[in-house]
């Protein structure tokens, strides 16, 4: 079904977005945004796209998926055999069936390439755009020297109505957070996997013990306990009219149902949870649809395990690729047939891809000198085939593209400028992307 | 034949003479007219650059004589080049160096998201705020294949034709043909484009001409930009300058500064720069309308007298003097970092001496949490960091920390201490903060940063954009460090500072020896343990910053605003809004030898400090010139305890012994989601700006909605049972509770809305409780210090 449900796509979105006061970016200075709150008007623009990145941490071996060399030496094709997708002439392997038939609902890059072969600062790398510098800590959460992309669409959007802007899918990763811009651009972290039984955001509702009537009373209480409450004291202070923005927007967001709703999964039917598949992957990306569905600009989904340097076609062919086939088409099919996908952005990758050449452990290990992302949604032409890899995958042969273009046409779908400056707060102007290049031929 | 390993040498006569033995040798036969050209235009550009006379043109005239005929029409107009150029120099008064690069600079060119990114932009790269101008002028002059300049024909000059838009440009058109900037540049290229002029005078300083004045809301002023040069001439180079506002909220700049004042008050600093010379226009901005009618307060000391003669510039009357309650609750929080209890805060409103807040003060100098509470500010600054030193070092670092502050060392003792620290770490711990550096230049611009006040970061690679110091300073202090190297000994690993390592400069590498921020520069190095000298210079009553940027960052801790904001950033054009008193009270930390509880004495006992925070009519907008007390959010450890101290509950952090309280708190690397949430400093870096005091989202939720919280509140030996069980009069229950969160009792109104809530049924009475404990702590007067 691909049928809107609106003509214009876009009224289901309006609908379920919360609060009056949905304008109020965090972005904005104090005197802009009490303007914005007084006039009442909405700052958010009617057409804005959402994001959603599945980052498949690791390193997904594109070489065995989406960049398959059949006529490689064994040493290098592995055992995986390439079918056709429905897209004529792009083949995929055949062990992901269904994301053969959604093909042409994205596109890949086969010729994308960085230079850090290492966990920690490519991870850095891919979520950021920017290559970390000396110093640099992995362990550190967060370790990150410029905002992650969440981030900084966070800074420059705000959020849309009471729910926040940016949201990590099931925990934070250690480069997921916002370095100079503070933790106003900080991810909304939940911390527990939407797959596990009790699943719960931390703090969005009161303790079980405390009644619903109870809440009431408190908050009734506290509005006559709180003096300072509207007062001119509060009124002249930056920090207290600060708070008093972020709390009614945490008020919004626990009595709001449309925000209840959307971190309610058990809200979503069973046929649909195990159509996403009963486990992390698929549960975070059903969790994302629906918050893109409720207001959130951009969720990020954090799945593991992909650093297959042993076994790596049992692992890919028992575990993960099951996972990925299902989660990921359903996601697509989700999207499209909610009117969602055409202002959605996906990104589909690892921190890098994994060596050609298959080691004695029947494994693969890093690569970053080539290898696949996929997007798709929000004005990317679906099944299309960008740029080429060598004949066995060892580099680009054409067209190569990195992280700083993945950021900058990220941005760019986001209508963010990828040129735009940005100040740390001791005034040291940064660049949002590092020189990247939008690129064109996606769109 | 490599063209460009012949640019940039130093004559014209040495390139032609090149150029020619090596083009006669191997191409006898004569080239190519594309190489002709290429030959000539670059030549042709060389020739500009350097200086030569005549005579030398001619001496080499003579040295042709007799070449290869093909080859004699390139160095007949190599030559032409060369003397019309000599020619043109003799009349031309526009350079590259004076003229060009400043009015790029202003156009944006080299800006950090243009051509003066690190890789340049589109081929072609500027180095970011002129740093570098003889790059600069290579890469407009000589680099792609030297199109950018055309000499012969100006016009046709890519860098004309990419500015106007004739042809495409990622930076859109930045000037039209008609303006005095297109015609500028083009009188430049056709004077055969000089790098700088000899014989033309020397630029001294730079000025903004007003440099002071006062100014309504809304009121606009043209800032005129005046350079002085070594010759007594003055020029306005304001259309050549860049213009920056410290405050957007307060007025703005435009590009060619027209200054438009906002609506608050205060004073506002906004600067030009010129050619890496910096000055600095400040407006006063008093409170519109009629005349305050400025009270008769007393002044308890200097400072009531400096900061009232600031508010009647202001045309701002202060708000009145705080109460009991409220001063008890602000000196307990600003000084040791804990919530007064309820019983201490009831007996000190019972107090009736006329010095009782002197006296509350002085005892709370003297109680062991202050050492705690101050070690963790300093452990911020000084980079106590588990993951960085280890598990144990960091805490032998804060020990020494701590240690210091239990025994009022002097301030410039444990500076001196710190930056001199010498052998064994294990004995030395204040050693440690060489190592929380990555490098000799961190530690130096951490040691600027941290004792100084003074950012240095961004003169490691280039002119600093907002200050006076430039890449030699940078390097120049960071000689002092650079004997710095760490060695495994018996006794453990050990600091050693020795040798006579050499810096040279990044760009020039010419030799730097090193020396102060704006001393110059020595014919030789320190002897010995540079350190040491570095610390005499530093830590002496003369040094402009140090004593100043103590005070400030102690105003700061107390009153929530620094007199130089941020605090760490002292500099020219960053000037303090009230600069007597930070004069003052430097002057009064240095005659009391540096004692930190000295200088807390004196701002406590100051009216300023114990301004209420009610704000009136003149002063709802000021939030600068203390003319009242700021709501200021505790920070993450201090709320932490208050809850803990509130609920009678405490909390137990991994790794440390029960009872520790968050304030105690050595290592910031604990895993705390309420720390962490209220924005405690990783200590990644020696900012004070680290702290964020800043509110979220899920700061709200979680002082509402959070099970521990609850867990709390609803504890058999929490706060909340034992009320209970000790007062069965309500009223006395709700006095305590309010004695206990803002040390203040309730008033009528409020006793008679919390005795409503609690039901008499027993069975309810807890929980009822426990909801006015959740509302206190969930309110603005809780969660701020005012």
């Amino acid at each position: 079904m691909t049928e809107k449900r609106f003509c214009d796509g876009w009224g289901r979105r309006d609908f379920l977005r919360i609060g009056a006061t949905g304008a109020l970016g965090l972005n904005m200075s104090l005197p802009k945004l009490l303007q914005a709150e007084a006039s009442g008007n909405s700052l958010t623009a009617k057409k804005d796209i959402s994001f959603i990145f599945v980052f498949l941490k690791g390193g997904l071996s594109t070489i065995d998926t989406f960049d398959m060399k059949p006529d490689a030496p064994s040493e290098i094709r592995g055992p995986f055999q390439s079918i056709p997708s429905n897209v004529p002439g792009t083949r995929v392997c055949e062990k992901i069936p269904n994301i053969a038939k959604v093909m042409d609902k994205f596109s890949i890059i086969r010729s994308f390439t960085h230079r850090n072969a290492g966990h920690g600062p490519a991870d850095h790398y891919m979520l950021t755009g920017y290559h970390p510098l000396g110093g640099f800590d992995v362990g550190l959460k967060p370790n990150n020297q410029h905002p992650a992309m969440g981030s900084v669409i966070s800074h420059k959007l705000g959020p849309r109505g009471a729910i926040p802007p940016y949201v990590c899918l099931p925990n934070m990763h250690n480069s997921g957070s916002s370095a100079y811009l503070g933790p106003e651009a900080a991810p909304f972290t939940i911390e527990a996997d939407p797959s596990s039984p009790g699943f719960a955001v931390p703090d969005m509702h009161p303790p079980f013990s405390i009644e619903a009537k109870r809440i009431d009373d408190r908050r009734s209480l506290l509005s006559k306990v709180d003096r300072f409450h509207k007062s001119m004291e509060a009124k002249a202070n930056r920090g207290t009219r600060e708070l008093g923005v972020f709390a009614q927007r945490a008020t919004e967001l626990m009595t709001s149902k449309a925000a209840k709703q959307a971190f309610d999964i058990n809200k979503e039917s069973d046929g649909l949870r195990d159509a996403y598949g009963r486990n992390t992957l698929g549960q975070s990306c059903l969790m994302a649809r629906r918050l893109v569905e409720a207001g959130v600009r951009c969720v990020t989904v954090e799945h593991s395990n992909w650093d297959t340097h042993y076994h790596n076609f049992q692992t890919l062919q028992d575990d993960l690729l099951p996972k990925f086939d299902q989660a990921i088409p359903t996601l697509f099919k989700d999207l499209d047939s909610r009117g969602l996908l055409q202002n959605t952005l996906v990104l589909l990758t690892g921190e890098f891809g994994r060596t050609p050449k298959i080691n004695d452990s029947a494994g693969r290990d890093h690569w970053s000198r080539c290898f696949t992302v996929a997007l798709a949604g929000a004005g990317i032409k679906g099944g299309r085939v960008l740029g080429k890899s060598d004949k066995w995958a060892m580099d680009p042969a054409e067209d190569p593209y990195g992280p700083e273009d993945l950021c900058a046409t990220v941005y760019n779908r986001m209508g963010i400028d990828p040129r735009s400056e940005m100040h740390t707060p001791d005034g040291r102007p940064i660049m949002l992307t590092n020189n990247g290049r939008v690129i064109k031929d996606l769109l | 034949m490599h063209v460009d390993m012949l640019i940039g040498r130093k004559s014209v006569g040495k390139i032609l003479l090149e150029v020619t033995k090596r083009v006669c040798a191997r191409e006898p036969k004569g080239f190519s007219i594309r190489f002709c050209r290429s030959l000539e235009d670059r030549l042709m550009l060389s020739a500009g650059k350097i200086t030569s006379d005549l005579k030398m043109a001619n001496a080499l005239r003579r040295k042709f004589k007799g070449f290869h005929l093909e080859s004699m029409p390139l160095v007949v107009l190599v030559l032409q080049g060369a003397i019309d150029s000599a020619f043109a120099k003799a009349q031309n008064t526009v350079d590259f160096t004076s003229d060009i690069l400043p009015l790029m600079s202003r156009m944006g060119c080299n800006g950090a998201a243009c051509h003066g990114k690190a890789e340049g932009q589109n081929g072609f790269k500027l180095s970011v705020f002129e740093h570098d101008p003889e790059s600069d002028f290579n890469a407009l002059t000589m680099d792609s294949r030297g199109r950018r300049i055309l000499p012969t024909a100006p016009e046709q000059s890519l860098l004309l034709r990419k500015i106007t838009g004739e042809v495409g440009h990622g930076g859109g058109i930045r000037v039209t043909k008609e303006t005095s900037a297109y015609k500028l540049l083009r009188k430049w290229i056709a004077n055969g484009n000089p790098f700088s002029i000899e014989g033309k005078s020397k630029l001294e300083k730079v000025r903004l001409d007003p440099a002071r004045r006062s100014m309504r809301f809304g009121e606009k002023i043209q800032l005129k930009v005046l350079a002085d040069f070594d010759d007594g001439s003055t020029r306005d180079v304001s259309w050549l300058s860049m213009f920056h506002s410290n405050d957007e909220g307060m007025a703005t700049v435009s590009e060619d500064g027209k200054v438009a004042i906002g609506d608050s008050v205060g004073q506002v600093s906004l600067m030009a720069r010129y050619r890496g010379k910096v000055a600095v226009f400040q407006a006063i901005v008093p409170q519109t309308g009629p005349k305050v009618a400025y009270p008769e307060i007393p002044t308890n000391n200097f400072i009531d007298e400096l900061v009232g003669r600031q508010l009647k510039r202001l045309n701002i009357a202060p708000s009145g003097l705080a109460n009991d309650a409220t001063f008890i609750r602000r000196a307990y929080l600003d000084l040791i970092g804990r919530l007064p209890t309820a019983r201490e805060a009831e007996a000190f409103l019972k107090e009736e001496m006329v010095d009782r807040r002197l006296k509350l003060v002085d005892g709370l100098l003297s109680r062991p949490e202050f050492a705690d509470f101050w070690a963790l500010r300093w452990s911020d600054l000084l980079r106590v960091d588990r993951l960085k030193l280890g598990h144990e070092n960091a805490h032998e670092y804060y020990r020494w920390i701590h240690q210091s502050l239990a025994t009022d060392k002097p301030l410039n003792k444990m500076v001196r201490e710190l930056l001199t620290a010498d052998g064994p770490l294990n004995e030395q711990p204040a050693g440690y903060f060489f190592r929380t550096a990555k490098s000799t230049g961190e530690m130096s611009a951490m040691a600027a940063q941290v004792f100084l006040g003074v950012r240095l970061t961004c003169a490691e690679c280039h002119q600093h954009p907002y200050d006076r110091w430039t890449q030699k300073d940078y390097h120049a202090m960071r000689g002092f460090f650079q004997q710095v190297k760490t060695k495994e000994s018996a006794a453990g690993l050990a600091l050693l500072a020795n040798g006579n390592p050499v810096i040279k400069h990044p760009r020039t590498g010419k030799v730097i020896h090193p020396y102060p921020l704006g001393a110059s520069m020595p014919d030789k190095p320190p002897e010995g343990d540079r350190r040491i000298a570095l610390s005499d210079w530093l830590t002496a009553p003369e040094n402009p910053w140090f004593a100043r940027n103590l005070a400030n960052r102690i105003w700061a801790h107390l009153l929530g605003n620094g007199l130089v904001a941020p605090v760490d950033d002292l500099r020219e054009t960053n000037p303090p809004s009230n600069p007597e008193l930070l004069d003052e009270l430097a002057k009064h930390l240095i005659k009391s030898k540096y004692d930190l509880k000295a200088m807390i004495r004196l701002v406590t006992a100051s009216r300023t400090y114990q301004l209420s925070s009610k704000p009136n009519d003149s002063n709802f907008r000021d939030e600068k010139n203390f003319s009242r007390s700021l709501f200021r959010r505790l920070p993450a450890e201090v709320l932490m305890d208050a809850v803990c101290d509130v609920t009678g509950v405490p909390e137990k952090y991994d790794g440390m012994p029960s009872g520790y309280r968050a304030v105690q708190l050595w290592d910031s690397q604990v895993r705390h989601y309420f720390l962490k949430l209220f924005g405690r400093p990783g200590r990644s870096t020696v900012c004070e700006c680290e702290r964020v005091t800043g509110a979220t989202i899920a700061q709200s939720l979680h002082l509402m909605n959070s099970p521990n919280l609850q867990r709390k509140l609803s504890h058999p030996s929490g706060t909340v049972q034992r009320l209970l069980l000790r007062h069965t009069e309500d009223a006395e229950l709700v006095k305590e509770l309010y004695l206990a969160c803002y040390s203040r009792k309730p008033t009528t109104e409020e006793t008679r809305i919390a005795i409503d809530y609690i039901p008499k049924d027993n069975l309810l009475r807890e929980k009822a409780v426990q909801d006015l404990v959740w509302s206190l702590l969930n309110s603005l007067e809780f969660i701020f210090n005012h």
